[in-house]
């Protein structure tokens, strides 16, 4: 599979967390930049997890995204190497729901995260609080359903 | 620890900036004293103003001073803190905006335990020795628990005026639904109710006419009903359950709501709430009258032009951002800022509010009448420090407003002792409590929750908590035997009872799932959830009480509240009956039933072989109940004391029993009812000490 390129980003393992991220939320690579928050969350994981662990995870999803050469594959590689495997499916898990719901060990990672989780968008809504739909809105279906 | 008398001499004191204090302090700065004709007038009816006495108040607050801000950019920076503090909180519940503050604790649902008799849980503010623990929190700031309030307003039903009579359960209230009628409308009106008054629908009532009144409408028009509304009640609306060898229709009425929606035209002008003298006691009767201006929303404290009508943010609770849902710094603001000559408002100086101020304790003078002589609060200085200084206010001149909340206002009494000489003897006296109720019979609904998936997408977490509910089981003859429950239907999915979609995304990830398929599966679940509530009617039992002890202090050396609190079958049978009637409307849903009561809840029990769980409403109501007879009750039906001339009790804590409305609109009815007696006092005084 290929490897994302990022425009305006000279980190290769950027770009490989973009594509495997990519490939664990089921968002486009636009759709997830359009949090506006995925350097921060590369940052972020690479700045608090226990050295190497995060390191490791880039170097597993840059060989599953190098060695698979269609869907099929990548899906069998990522469920293997990642989600089912003993050292990565923890991590794997936390950056699903990193991109989902903006937390991260039970916090949110910066003031934006929490109102730029992916999940409320999926769901036809919008985080509570934030982004509101208007009066009566919640009274007809949603606009793109 | 320092020592400050005031000398400065008020009219009234009131204690707490909620809903109920500051309706209390809007009316009475509504009014003035008229000298030349010795009685109190509205501010409008004023001649002329040399011959006017402006109303002293001085009113209390144990939150922040940044929560008492009302205007402009400090009134937005404070609000904006709050929804911050909001967006950053993971568990959102209804206190998480706000500060917890260590000088005045409130109680929080993420303190609540399972509790292990004999010993007490002491996670939280409250200690709590159960069996039961108490399920519901508040927050002590400015503006009260209306922060956080859903704020959906029914009135009351006649019947539940009157449990004894009808049911031969619990009591009667001292006044009935025709009483306190005029103060549902005066409430309505200071809320800003949304609703359609001719599609509501109750048991037990033929004539809705004469419920509200034939040519009665809400000031604003209905909240629209949700979309999920709508689909359920395409399956049910008109169904029959079965309860007992009975069957019972399906009532779906759109909720009354204290949320800002289109003024309704018919409502006409906004209106005056004005004291008029009687020659019936107590003397003064309050009336809705015409004002000039038309009727419009009232928006947010820091921008008028904000929040004029829900805008559909679907966090009510905790926090409404646009403030387009009503809370009681909006009724602060109107006690603190009048209309001038000029038509501009502008700040008036016979009324102060002090923060950071907890009232703890009251003194008595037994030589004179049994007066409330003496306020004592400790004043802190900041949130992060611990010292403060003691307060002593001289109250033999003022009337004594506690309006604290259920917890606060019996945790005050109770401090409050005094020696009484009787038949030669000196015995120990409590502040108000010669029936020995203050503390007794709190109570909360019990809300019982069943949640599934819709056979198809509902679209649920939007707009507002609840816009519709089934009112069919809120009165019968049931009641005899069982608890009466109301049905709100709510809109925000799982989010209360699995903590959705948090949740899901959980689960779904645990079973290997992710990419397409786990999206396709969150998307499929998240817009099929639903959630129904079924809020069922405690009754007031003596036990279940807060009291207080040497033993157990907050950091101010202010008593904790002590919880005790239970069940009784009564509530256990409505739960069973409220359960068996959610099984069938699933089933005529077609529904996939997701209900799971587990034995680690905390709120759990088995009834007849079957586990439930169930959650606190909010409603803190009971402890320091009203009636007729001042061996049973701790005060009259006007709030005020039976034992003491000067001092009224407000709050959810003076209804006798709960029925099965969302009790705010209650017991602010009951506030500005209290009010009546209150300007009769304030004239006497006047009369008295000039």
């Amino acid at each position: 599979m290929r490897i994302n390129e990022i425009i305006n980003i000279n980190d290769f393992y950027y770009e490989v967390f973009m594509s495997i991220s990519k490939a664990l939320t089921g968002f486009s690579i636009e759709e997830l930049q359009s949090t506006g928050l995925s350097i921060e969350y590369y940052n972020y994981i690479l700045n608090s997890m226990e050295s190497g662990t995060f390191v490791e995870f880039l170097s597993v999803s840059k060989s599953i995204l190098e060695t698979s050469s269609n869907e099929d594959e990548l899906k069998k590689n990522i469920t293997d190497s990642l989600v089912t495997a003993k050292d990565m499916k923890v991590i794997t898990s936390k950056i699903i729901n990193v991109w989902y719901l903006g937390s991260w060990n039970g916090t949110y990672i910066t003031q934006l995260s929490y109102t730029e989780g992916l999940i409320w968008k999926l769901m036809e809504s919008h985080p509570p609080g934030a982004k509101q739909p208007g009066f009566k809105s919640w009274s007809v279906k949603p606009f793109n359903s | 620890m320092s020592k400050s008398e005031k000398k400065k001499k008020n009219d009234v004191i009131i204690v707490g900036t909620g809903i109920s204090g500051s309706m209390v302090a809007k009316l009475l700065t509504d009014h003035v004293y008229e000298k030349n004709e010795n009685r109190i007038i509205h501010r409008r009816e004023v001649g002329s103003k040399s011959n006017i006495r402006e109303i002293s108040i001085l009113m209390l607050e144990a939150g922040l001073k940044a929560g008492l801000e009302l205007e402009n950019t400090d009134a937005l920076n404070t609000y904006s803190d709050y929804i911050k503090t909001y967006y950053e909180s993971v568990a959102k519940v209804p206190n998480s905006p706000y500060p917890n503050l260590k000088q005045a604790p409130s109680p929080d649902v993420i303190h609540i335990r399972k509790i292990t008799p004999p010993f007490p849980d002491k996670t939280g503010y409250l200690v709590q020795f159960g069996p039961m623990p108490f399920a519901s929190d508040s927050i002590r700031i400015g503006g009260g628990t209306t922060l956080h309030w859903l704020g959906t307003t029914p009135r009351m039903l006649p019947n539940d005026f009157k449990l004894k009579n009808k049911y031969n359960r619990a009591v009667d209230w001292p006044i009935d639904y025709d009483e306190l009628k005029p103060y549902y409308e005066m409430a309505e009106f200071e809320i800003g109710v949304s609703g359609n008054v001719h599609v509501q629908q109750y048991p037990e009532i033929t004539d809705m006419d004469e419920y509200y009144g034939k040519d009665y409408v809400f000031p604003m028009k209905e909240i629209p009903q949700s979309y999920m509304d709508k689909k359920i009640m395409e399956k049910l609306s008109g169904e029959n359950v079965k309860m007992g060898s009975e069957n019972y229709p399906l009532i779906f009425v759109p909720s009354p709501q204290a949320r800002n929606s289109t003024p309704n035209p018919k409502f006409k002008n906004t209106k005056l709430i004005k004291a008029q003298k009687t020659k019936k006691l107590p003397n003064y009767r309050l009336v809705l009258d015409e004002d000039k201006e038309k009727y419009a929303a009232i928006g947010a404290t820091w921008n008028p032009y904000l929040g004029e009508r829900c805008e559909g943010n679907a966090s009510c609770v905790p926090i409404c951002p646009v403030q387009a849902k009503y809370n009681a710094l909006k009724t602060l603001k109107k006690a603190l800022y009048k209309r001038n000559d000029n038509d501009s408002l502008t700040r008036i100086d016979n009324i102060e509010v002090q923060a950071q101020s907890v009232v703890y304790k009251l003194e008595v003078d037994t030589s004179d009448n049994e007066r409330i002589t003496k306020l004592y609060l400790r004043k802190y200085f900041s949130e992060d420090k611990s010292d403060f200084v003691e307060e002593v206010i001289d109250t033999s001149e003022s009337i004594v407003v506690l309006a604290a909340n259920a917890f606060e206002n019996p945790k005050i009494l109770l401090n409050s002792k005094y020696l009484k000489i009787e038949n030669n003897k000196t015995v120990e006296r409590t502040v108000a409590n010669r029936s020995d109720q203050v503390g007794r019979n709190l109570m909360d609904h019990m809300v019982l929750l069943t949640w599934g998936l819709f056979p198809e997408p509902v679209y649920p977490f939007r707009g507002p908590g609840s816009t519709t509910n089934i009112s069919t089981f809120r009165d019968g003859d049931f009641r005899g035997d069982y608890a009466p429950w109301i049905s709100p239907l709510d809109n925000w999915g799982w989010g209360w009872p699995a903590f959705s979609p948090g949740t899901d995304i959980q689960e779904f990830i645990r079973n290997g799932q992710f990419g397409t398929e786990l999206k396709e599966s969150l998307k499929h679940r998240l817009t099929r959830q639903f959630l129904i509530h079924f809020e069922i009617e405690q009754l007031p039992h003596p036990e279940n009480r807060v009291t207080i002890s040497e033993e157990y202090l907050d950091v101010m050396g202010i008593p904790r509240p002590i919880v005790h609190f239970q069940l009784t079958d009564y509530e256990k049978k409505g739960m069973e009956q409220a359960k068996l009637v959610s099984d069938q409307m699933m089933k005529q849903m077609g529904a996939k039933d997701y209900t799971d009561y587990r034995e680690g809840d905390n709120n759990t029990f088995v009834y007849n072989n079957v586990r439930y769980s169930y959650n606190g409403a909010g409603h803190v109501v009971g402890t320091h109940r009203m009636g007729d007879d001042p061996n049973k009750s701790v005060t009259n039906n006007y709030c005020k004391a039976w034992d003491h001339p000067n001092l009224y009790i407000v709050g959810a804590g003076n209804m006798p029993t709960l029925g099965t409305s969302n009790p705010t609109l209650t017991l602010t009815a009951l506030a500005i009812r209290s009010v009546e007696s209150i300007l009769s006092d304030i004239e006497q005084n006047i009369k008295y000490n000039k």
